[in-house]
Order: C-alpha cells, then structure tokens, then sequence
C-alpha cells in the first residue's frame, strides 16, 4: 500500500484535502445552503480580500497584542505567585482557595466585568488573557515544586548544597519543565481571553470581526476568520513546540554507543 | 593527579596505629510513629577499614545511613563523625542525576557547592568521568547514558570531592551482574589505593564478604538489634570474583548466614518495609 507506507503528516494532508474536496463538491451541486455553508473556495476568497485589502492586519495586531502581552504577564504573574506560595506556606494558604476558585469557574465569564472596569479599549483583553493564563501556570508551578524529585534534592543536600543551590540546580529547572508542559494550552488560553474579550464589547481585533460577521449573518466571513484564527494559533504553537523541544532537550535519549 | 595516597593527599599520610573511628554511632533508635524499627544500635567504622552492614530488607540497614546524613531524625542515639561533613560521600541505590544537566555538569556539582572555580570545576569533572571510563561522555544527559553509565557518573561525582568517609546504600543494585562486579570491582581498586574509609549497607553476604574487612549483622524487625560482628579473613587487593575461591569465603559465608537467620522472631512481617 503506497499511501500506508507513507508519513502520518502526508496521510493527514490527504484526509484534509479530500474533506474540503467533498464540501467544494457538494456545494456546487447544490446540496449545502451556501448562506449556512459556504463552500471553501468563497471562503478563501473572503480570506483573500481581507489580507488583500488590508483590512485584517489592524484586527490581528490587537487580538496578537493583547494575547501575547496577556500571555507574558500571566506567565510572570503565575511563576511569581506559583513560587512565593510553594515557597511561604502562609502566602500558600491565602491564595490557594482564590486560585482554586478561580480555577473552577470559566474564567472567560469574568469579561463583562473587566470591560466595566478597563473599558473596551486594549487592556480589558489584556486582563482577561492574563487571568486565564496565570491561573493555569500558578498551579503548575505551585504542584510543580511540591512534587518535585525528592532524590533529587536528597542528593544535592548530601552533595552539600543549601537552599540557594536547591533552587537553582533543582527546583527552577524542575518548574521549567512544568510550565512548558503547559506552554501550548497557555498560548490557546491567551488567545481565547483575548478574542473572547474583543467578542464582548471592543471596536477592534478578530474578535470584534467576528462579532460582526455574526451579527451580518456572514458565514463565509465568520469561517474565514476562525480559520485565520486557527492558523496563528498554529504558528504559534509550532514556535512554542521548538522552544519546548530546545529547552527540554535534556529529556531525549539520544542514540549513542551504550553499554556498561 | 596523584594516583596514590601520597604527600599530595593531606588525609592519608602516617596512619595511627590504632586506627581513629571515623564514625561512631551509639544507642541508635529509629522508628517512624509507631516502635523503633531499629533500637539501640551500636556501630564503629575505624579508618582505612571498609566495613560492610548486612541484614535483612526492610530490617533498617537504610534508616542509619539516613540519619548519618541528616535526612532522618532519630528517636533517640548519637552519631559522631570523624571527619568534617564536607569529607563525606554518599552513595545510594536511588541517587538521581539531576536530568537536566549534562553529566560533567553533574559531577562538578557538588566541587561547585565547595566554591570550587567553574573552569576547575569542569576541568576536574572531565578527569573523573575519564578516570571512570567515561571519557568524552561529558556532553551527554543522563538521559543518554545506559543505567551503568550512569551509575559510573554517580561515582564520579562522589570520587571528585575526595571523601575520607565513603557511605554506600547497595549502591549498585539496580545493575545487572556483569556491569555491577565491574563497576564494585573499580570501586574496590580504588578504595584499596586511596585507603577510603567505606560504610556498605547491603543484603547481599557474598558482596559484602567480597569487599569487606569486618561485617556487621543486623537482625529482624521490629526492634532490630546488632547480632554480630565478622572480620574477613582474605588479603588484599583483592578480585571480587576470586575472593570467592579464598578458602576463607565459604565459611563466612556460612557464619553469617547462620547469624541472619537464627532466632527469627515470630512475626518479621510487622517491620514491613519501613526502612525506605
């Protein structure tokens, strides 16, 4: 079999293209409503007038602005409590039941009240994608120390070394491992804080296009922009993926000459 | 690098002639919330002698060597050492290379927690892997090296601080046969030339006779006490493997035997496996 001696990536592409063939298909037959369904060569069309017309690089620019500045501060705000709470039991006991709260609820729902408070502008989407994300790394972060090797830091302890030296040769490379186990997730909670902040009330970003091509009753605009949406998500896990693999590089066997 | 305890090598030198005790525990309870898995243990390791401790899984063997080092709080006795703290090594079953640093970067770690520069560092890390057949393995992770080699790194980092006290806790237990009488076998070279002070824990009577020069037996649980003490008979240097054709072995062999095994209590299982 020639296409099962091929990759998983080529066998995937395949199933892709043969997915959007059979929509292509149908529609011009005229089995798929083109107002409910539009057929992926109308979509590609509304994809291309947006980029052409330079209509969509104003949109992106807000919702990667506030996703990737929400997503940085969520990181270091996350890190920075994750560790003082591991670290202080009497900063663990007052911010674990809030996390945890926190944590329970859909965070998204927390919108409304950001916008009353930071208005439409830039910073409510930023505050959503930064709660979303921090909440998610102050625990990865926080379990991540609490569950750290215990052989580990017995034997840097009989090697000699103190607390200073636990938490650099332990506990910080141990939480690193954590928090890019979380990475992509991160990055998609970044992401979902800031388009879902646009959605709610904004004057920009795709989150605000969104709400308008629903709003138009405009399919082909709405997929269009889903799968722009989906696409950037996807670099952006990619890029996340190599920085994983960069710094995690420790955690592959590597071929080698083995043996006693 | 001076191969032999020579004039480079301060602690060596002029041995006494009754040999001072580096470690030296008395009374020695330990129990974890409920009896004293292990009570009233008395036990000397005299310098330049290498003293194994057997008894058997679960009696506590690991417990003393826990408190030794700090990580466990006795319920009651006393453990003097001999040596500054810093010229201890330890050695365990379990030790764990931090997997996120390369293997020099592992065995200069603990010369790095001494303040020692972190060129020097590496340069004497390098030494020690080569000394360990590891030469040109610095770069690797833990994670691409087999359980020998990994083992051999754990040595290494031990070895690089020249410890005058050597604890062990069946050190190599985890590796198969060949790889593990290889690697005892450089072990003992090398405590034998430098006259290393050595602790071993083990359950293993043929491993402990094959290295030792006295073995002390632990008994069962609960309440595990001395039982005896056994000097070993056979000249060094010695082979590991042709120590067990010495005429001395078989008979030891079965003494100690008969010291583990007589008086068994009448329920060893209420120890459990409490000396992890």
């Amino acid at each position: 079999m020639t296409l099962g001696r091929a990759g998983p990536a080529f066998r995937r592409s395949a199933a892709l293209l043969a997915l959007l063939a059979g929509w292509e298909t149908l529609s011009r037959l005229g089995w798929l409503d083109p107002f409910y369904m539009p057929p992926p060569s109308a979509v590609g069309q509304v994809m291309l007038d947006l980029a052409a017309g330079g209509e969509l690089w104003p949109h992106l620019g807000a919702t990667a602005t506030a996703a990737l500045a929400g997503l940085a501060i969520g990181l270091t705000i996350g890190i920075a409590l994750g560790f003082a709470a591991a670290l202080l039991p009497v900063l663990a006991e007052l911010l674990e039941p809030v996390m945890i709260l926190l944590n329970a609820i859909p965070r998204v729902i927390l919108a409304p009240l950001f916008v009353i408070w930071l208005g439409i502008g830039l910073a409510s989407k930023l505050a959503l994608a930064t709660i979303l994300v921090a909440v998610l790394i102050f625990f990865s972060v926080f379990n991540g120390i609490k569950e750290v090797d215990r052989r580990l830091v017995e034997r840097v302890r009989t090697l000699g070394g103190g607390r200073r030296v636990l938490v650099r040769e332990v506990y910080v490379p141990s939480v690193t491992a954590w928090v890019l186990g979380n990475f992509k997730v991160a990055v998609g909670f970044a992401f979902t804080g800031a388009v879902v902040g646009e959605f709610v009330a904004s004057s920009r970003g795709l989150g605000y296009l969104l709400q308008f091509a629903q709003s138009t009753y405009n399919a082909a605009l709405t997929i269009a922009l889903i799968v722009i949406i989906m696409t950037f998500v996807l670099v952006l896990f990619a890029l996340a993926g190599r920085l994983e693999r960069r710094l995690l590089r420790w955690r592959r066997s590597g071929a080698g000459p083995r043996g006693g | 690098m001076p191969s032999t305890a020579g004039p480079g090598r301060p602690a060596a030198p002029a041995r006494p002639a009754v040999p001072e005790t580096l470690l030296r525990v008395r009374g020695l309870s330990v129990g974890f919330g409920g009896p004293p898995i292990i009570d009233g243990i008395d036990l000397d390791v005299r310098a330049g002698q290498f003293t194994s401790l057997i008894g058997p899984s679960g009696s506590g063997k690991t417990s003393i060597l826990r408190v030794v080092t700090g990580l466990l709080e006795p319920l009651r006795g006393t453990v003097e050492l001999g040596v500054a703290p810093p010229d201890v090594g330890f050695l365990f079953q379990d030790d764990a290379l931090l997997p996120w640093r390369t293997a020099r970067q592992n065995v200069a770690l603990g010369l790095r927690i001494r303040d020692v520069p972190p060129a020097d560092a590496d340069a004497r890390a390098d030494h020690w892997l080569s000394r360990l057949g590891l030469a040109g393995y610095g770069d690797r992770f833990p994670a691409q090296l087999s359980g020998g080699q990994r083992k051999r790194v754990a040595i290494a980092q031990v070895l690089a601080l020249r410890p005058r006290l050597l604890l062990m806790d069946e050190p190599f237990a985890a590796l198969d046969a060949i790889v593990r009488t290889r690697i005892t076998q450089e072990l003992l070279d090398w405590v034998e030339r430098e006259h290393l002070t050595v602790l071993l824990v083990t359950h293993d009577l043929e491993e402990a006779i094959g290295a030792s020069d006295n073995v002390a037996v632990l008994g069962h649980g609960p309440r595990a006490a001395m039982r005896a003490r056994r000097a070993v008979d056979i000249p060094r240097p010695r082979d590991v493997l042709e120590a067990r054709q010495h005429p001395a072995f078989g008979p030891l062999l079965r003494t100690l035997w008969n010291d583990l095994t007589e008086e068994e209590p009448p329920s060893p299982a209420a120890a459990g496996e409490a000396g992890r």
